[in-house]
């Protein structure tokens, strides 16, 4: 199965994947290091096919795009490159439902879901016993007004996130928990809504950091930037 | 790419200016019809500019991100105008005008692409061609040519990377 799978990076490569198997495949790819690595090289191979039917396009089209773009408005690209993480997901690998909401190429990995453990006394009582487990990760997030959450995650790859004193959002914006990974990705670990209860995850891989984030309603493939606060281990 | 993802207007009108040549281009060859290669084309860049901040040079180039977005819609649209048509639904008028069956390339173009890809053995050309300019899945292009999936496969596989490796000797 695996292998099957490690088969298909080529044909993913130029898009010739039906639609479930192209989602059972970004599914295979979110976990897989080696085929992340043989797509990137596959891609570039593609975008040569790509340049030999290049045409020039009509001038008026140049036109149409930056009056979008500058419709679109700076505000949208939020730099964080002052920061020492920010999101890097651009190769396509689309898994969760939240997917659906992205222009076709870019990527998100929702890797897992949130979900409640029984109410969220339930959650806060699970993720304390969690922190008390040996080797588990415990971190806080914090602000410059002090603790907004506190993030639990075991060695068996529970995860917990328990906010605490997180302004409510606006009904259009949500909070999102993101996992670094040792290679810098971020990787959506739970949209929270506007008013972040306890939440649990599960996350199985090694981990460098959590972010948190604030985004549209619904969650995003790949952060705005606008970061509440992040956490280096 | 920084600047472009700092939101720099400036950046962003040199990047259209370098790679749309590409990018419609491929719209064209894939949708088939100028409007619609059009649609493609602005969408891929307001990505581009939403997602600028999201790109990592360290997985591929510039180009081989745009190209990978660009090529994605395209085939979109035109398996979702298919099934439209496979639903007998009407298509319009200035929707893609030939069934995918096709031969995606034709006449002198199709030459000169043969051409400028010429580290490709004629088995791997016609089945890059078929996926990749006919928008057709592995699966379509191995029922056409009564070829095994595999074979399909690893023909794809190597011609890309046979195309790759020559990007390198440049």
């Amino acid at each position: 199965m695996m292998d099957e799978m490690h088969d298909l990076v080529a044909a993913y490569a130029v898009d010739a994947l039906d639609d479930s198997e192209r989602a059972e495949y970004e599914a295979h790819l979110a976990d897989c290091v080696e085929c992340r690595e043989e797509l990137a090289r596959l891609s570039d191979g593609a975008a040569a096919v790509a340049e030999t039917v290049s045409v020039t396009p009509p001038p008026q089209l140049k036109e149409r795009v930056m009056a979008a773009v500058r419709e679109e408005g700076a505000t949208n690209v939020v730099s964080i490159d002052d920061r020492r993480w920010r999101p890097r997901l651009w190769v396509p690998f689309a898994v969760a439902a939240v997917a659906a909401l992205v222009l076709g190429a870019v990527a998100i990995i929702q890797a897992f879901a949130m979900n409640d453990l029984s109410g969220p006394g339930g959650v806060i009582a699970a993720a304390e016993a969690a922190a008390n487990e040996p080797g588990a990760i415990v971190a806080e997030f914090a602000t410059d007004t002090g603790a907004v959450g506190q993030v639990v995650l075991t060695t068996d790859g529970e995860g917990y996130l328990v906010p605490s004193g997180l302004e409510t959002l606006p009904e259009d914006r949500t909070y999102q928990l993101w996992v670094i990974t040792p290679d810098e990705l971020a990787i959506s670990a739970g949209v929270l809504g506007n008013e972040p209860v306890p939440s649990r995850f599960t996350w199985t891989d090694d981990v460098a950091g959590f972010a948190l984030t604030r985004e549209v309603a619904g969650g995003v493939v790949s952060s705005e930037g606008d970061v509440v606060s992040v956490v280096e281990l | 790419m920084t600047r472009v993802a700092q939101g720099d207007a400036e950046a962003f009108s040199e990047l259209y200016d370098q790679t749309s040549s590409m990018i419609y281009g491929l719209a064209v060859r894939v949708v088939r019809s100028e409007a619609l290669a059009e649609e493609v084309t602005q969408e891929v860049y307001l990505q581009v500019w939403r997602q600028a901040s999201g790109f990592d040079a360290q997985r591929g180039s510039v180009k081989s991100w745009m190209a990978t977005m660009a090529h994605r819609r395209a085939v979109d649209v035109v398996r979702r105008s298919q099934s439209a048509r496979d639903r007998e639904l009407k298509v319009p008028a200035d929707g893609p005008v030939a069934d995918i069956a096709e031969m995606a390339i034709l006449g002198d173009e199709r030459d000169r692409v043969r051409a400028a890809l010429s580290s490709l053995t004629d088995l791997q050309f016609q089945v890059i061609e078929m996926a990749y300019f006919g928008g057709l899945t592995y699966r379509e292009v191995a029922e056409r040519l009564d070829t095994p999936l595999a074979t399909v496969k690893t023909r794809i596989r190597d011609g890309l990377t046979r195309l790759r490796s020559t990007l390198g000797e440049e």
